[in-house]
């Protein structure tokens, strides 16, 4: 539990770290499948090394959100489980993901999906209801067997869902998908501000890991009262840090003739032909499925 | 009990006492970003609509500060970034536990809230993106929330405190856990309208979602209120100049 | 001598209400010089770049490039054919892929994309990491980094290449890189100014040398003459570069003749030794 939710923090990491855990992939990936190797790294640099990376992003972020929208839309547990597969399918045998990284990510929200499925499952009463009942003292915390199957069924959806947008995100780099959104006629401004803030996400948290090793070398990080302490400097000097950044950074922008505009060179990636067909293929299904199941 | 024990019961009972157990020990607080796949597809709509004018207002006033003067896009884009590494830290905890800000409070008091909407927008779709935290269809509401409410309630009681002359720190702790407390209603309220109670309807179902959620985001607020306060602090010491470009964005605020 | 390529009269500048960085620098540069700019920190060096390539505008002074005075209107040519290295690699990074980085230049050149693509693609060339094309700078090493940046203004065709310390923070394997391409882009013609704190590299790479100190240039000649010349170095807080005391030593100590033919690298030192003794 901790340990699968513990590392959402960890999940964004240095460019160093992933480098090396590339190579430490690479060497043991064929000799201890079960190596815990996968776990903890970055969404982002999965979406850089997987297989489908090639494949046009324009195709993978419109296929990731209809069937997501399917999902949803037609609220169908066959429907969730069809999308959960097919979706696991792509991220790691299409994608190459290895499958205790896959289930590493599709768990990060497992907190918030317990607590609350439970919240819409569990119902208070004065008086004993439903099947299952628990008596607090003040009255009764109560379930039923309808309740319990529709949680069964939310969370089954949710995980649908979970897997088509991960689906996206696991396959394609986030520049890629604002180049996408930038197609989609998204405001130039929040364009110019996502690719900047990509960028920068990453700077900062070069900035950030070498004050903590420099915090945590000095015991910076003893008890509770110093590590508040020891996070509130390391933030606040951070901000600073960015904010002087965020000035060479312009500098070294208009230096080399940046006028106001941001504009970045994409690399095309051609649609093909057979994905689209399987693609629409597989949405029919979804369709047919919750039509005939409903 | 009232009634003597069947199985399915005592089953039941294991089976929550196992989940109190499990929470008791790792209470995990950034879980409210709501969830890819749990809201409705007219939910997920509606709230993305309710966001819209707040949005058009907040990139309004982003074009006017970056048309009176362009070197701000770089500022902006590094404090949406700051705002979201500072969101994805794990930040200190009594328990042992794992959990994180929000940040955007710090952000409404440094950078303005209309500044805040766009850059949590934008802040919110990354965290989906690179973290799987909160989703597409969710954007809307978590934008409504975490990028909308909260920063707004927090700089209204921020100028508030200053208005009644409260010590300026008091006044960004209120101002932060605040923000952080109303972050967590409003989404126990966006959650229980998509899953209203049956015996007591939406009221009934937001008491429930509350109470959830309470015992990881009530410890979290204050954390956060405390951890505002001292940012705020280490930037005044050694950050005035800083401190006063960023008063530029806030449109002349701080 | 034909006329500079880049001509600096009298240039003033000042950061905000700071004190004045720039005291009145004059300076010619001509096509396919390769100028060592030197300098304790402060001294106004990065300043200078940044007001050759018309980032900063001076509060006094002109600059011409081939002839043409520069003003609002023709600012871009300036930024166009000047181009800078920074120090920080990760300050000049700006795009997310490598290709769209060393591409982000001339797309504000605003060329068509077909050219935009072939210079990418040479500038990767150029500097051997044509591989990287498509992955993210924060998956890059810092050698890997520089790299980047270096292409970045290759791609630019930049006439004057401007490098910002680019020694500084490389491991020896790369500095020995970076000198490899100086060479390289010395063979194509470009004029560098390159400032850095190692004499030992000024001394062997440079044929002039340019000393900057509290704002103003106090010297500017060949690296022998600067190095040489006591006074300036104890003005300017230099030190000489090792090969000229280890030859002035074995000069002094009868070791060799002097015959003013200064060795700049161990490997030249070798073969004066070897025509001394055989």
């Amino acid at each position: 539990m901790e340990n699968s939710l513990g590392k959402s923090s960890s999940f964004i990491r240095s460019g160093e770290k992933a480098e090396h855990e590339a190579i430490h992939h690479q060497k043991i990936h064929h000799h201890r499948i079960g190596h815990k190797h996968g776990e903890g790294s970055a969404i982002d640099f999965y979406a850089y090394a997987s297989k489908i990376r090639c494949w046009n992003p324009t195709f993978k972020v419109v296929f990731s959100f209809l069937t997501l929208l399917l999902c949803i839309g037609l609220n169908n547990p066959f429907v969730s489980m069809a999308v959960i597969i097919g979706m696991a399918f792509l991220t790691v045998v299409k994608g190459g993901l290895p499958l205790s990284a896959y289930l590493s990510v599709l768990m990060i929200p497992l907190t918030f999906i317990l607590m609350g499925t439970i919240a819409i499952g569990v119902d208070f009463s004065s008086q004993p209801a439903g099947q299952f009942n628990l008596f607090l003292g003040f009255g009764y915390v109560f379930t039923s067997v309808g309740k319990l199957q529709e949680m069964a069924f939310l969370m089954l959806k949710v995980f649908g869902a979970i897997s088509a947008m991960i689906m996206m995100t696991l396959s394609t780099p986030s520049a890629e998908i604002i180049g996408v959104l930038r197609k989609a006629h998204v405001p130039k401004l929040i364009i110019e501000l996502m690719n900047l803030i990509y960028r920068y996400i990453f700077i900062l948290l070069d900035v950030f890991n070498n004050m903590r090793n420099s915090a945590d070398s000095r015991q910076g990080y003893g008890d509770f009262k110093t590590s508040c302490y020891t996070f509130g400097s390391v933030a606040s000097n951070m901000l600073v840090v960015s904010m002087k950044k965020a000035n060479a950074y312009y500098t070294a922008m208009e230096a080399r003739g940046y006028e106001g505009e941001l504009v970045f060179l994409e690399d095309e990636k051609k649609h093909q032909v057979s994905h689209l067909i399987i693609a629409v293929a597989f949405m029919l299904f979804l369709m047919l499925l919750g039509i005939m199941t409903h | 009990m009232n009634t003597s024990l069947n199985t399915r019961e005592k089953r039941f009972i294991a089976v929550a006492a196992a989940i109190a157990l499990v929470f008791g020990f790792t209470p995990v607080a950034s879980a409210m970003h709501i969830m890819e796949g749990y809201l409705p597809v007219g939910f997920s709509v509606a709230w993305g609509v309710i966001c819209i004018p707040f949005l058009i207002a907040g990139y309004m006033s982003i074009k006017k500060t970056l048309k009176e003067n362009p070197k701000t896009i770089t500022l902006l884009a590094m404090a949406g970034a700051y705002v979201f590494v500072l969101s994805s830290l794990k930040i200190p905890s009594v328990t042992g536990s794992c959990s994180h800000m929000t940040g955007t409070g710090l952000g409404a008091i440094l950078f303005g809230p209309t500044a805040v909407s766009i850059l949590g927008v934008i802040v919110l779709l990354f965290q989906a993106i690179l973290l799987a935290h909160g989703g597409l269809t969710t954007l809307g509401a978590n934008t409504f929330s975490m990028a909308i409410a909260g920063p707004f309630v927090t700089f209204g009681i921020f100028i508030l405190c200053k208005k009644i002359k409260i010590n300026k720190h008091v006044g960004v702790f209120l101002a932060a856990a605040i923000g952080d407390l109303f972050t967590y209603c409003v989404t126990a309220f966006q959650l229980a309208m998509a899953y209203p109670s049956e015996s007591g309807g939406v009221a009934a179902s937001m008491v429930k979602f509350l109470a959830v959620f309470a015992p990881t985001q009530i410890p979290l607020a204050i954390i956060e209120g405390i951890l505002t306060v001292v940012i705020i602090i280490g930037l005044e010491t050694y950050a005035q100049p800083e401190l006063n470009d960023l008063g530029y964005l806030a449109g002349g605020v701080k | 001598m034909s006329e500079p390529i880049l001509k600096i009269s009298d240039l003033h500048y000042s950061y905000g209400t700071g004190n004045p960085a720039l005291k009145g620098v004059s300076v010619d540069i001509y096509q396919g010089e390769k100028i060592a700019v030197i300098g304790s920190n402060g001294s106004g060096k990065s300043t200078f770049f940044l007001n050759a390539n018309g980032v900063l505008k001076a509060d006094h002074g002109e600059i011409s490039y081939q002839g043409t005075i520069i003003n609002k209107k023709n600012l871009k040519e300036l930024r166009k054919n000047i181009g800078i290295v920074f120090q920080d690699a990760d300050n000049q990074i700006i795009a997310s892929t490598v290709m769209a980085e060393v591409g982000f230049g001339p797309m504000n050149l605003k060329l068509p994309r077909e050219e935009v693509l072939r210079r990418v693609e040479e500038a990767l060339t150029t500097m051997n990491i044509l591989d990287f094309k498509d992955r993210p700078p924060h998956y890059l090493s810092g050698g890997e980094k520089k790299r980047v940046t270096i292409a970045d203004i290759i791609a630019m065709k930049s006439e004057v290449i401007i490098f910002d310390e680019p020694t500084a923070a490389l491991d020896p394997l790369n500095a020995q890189m970076l000198e490899e391409v100086l060479v390289k882009l010395g063979e194509e013609g470009k004029t560098m100014l390159i400032s850095t704190h190692d004499v030992d590299f000024a001394y062997r790479w440079a044929e002039r040398a340019i000393v900057f100190d509290q704002g103003k240039i106090i010297a500017d000649g060949t690296p022998l003459e600067i190095f040489k010349n006591a006074r300036i170095l104890a003005q300017a807080n230099l030190k000489r570069p090792a090969m000229l005391d280890v030859y002035e030593m074995l000069v002094d100590n009868k070791m060799i003749k002097e015959n003013n033919n200064y060795p700049t690298t161990p490997e030249d030192l070798k073969v004066l030794l070897e025509k001394q003794f055989h």
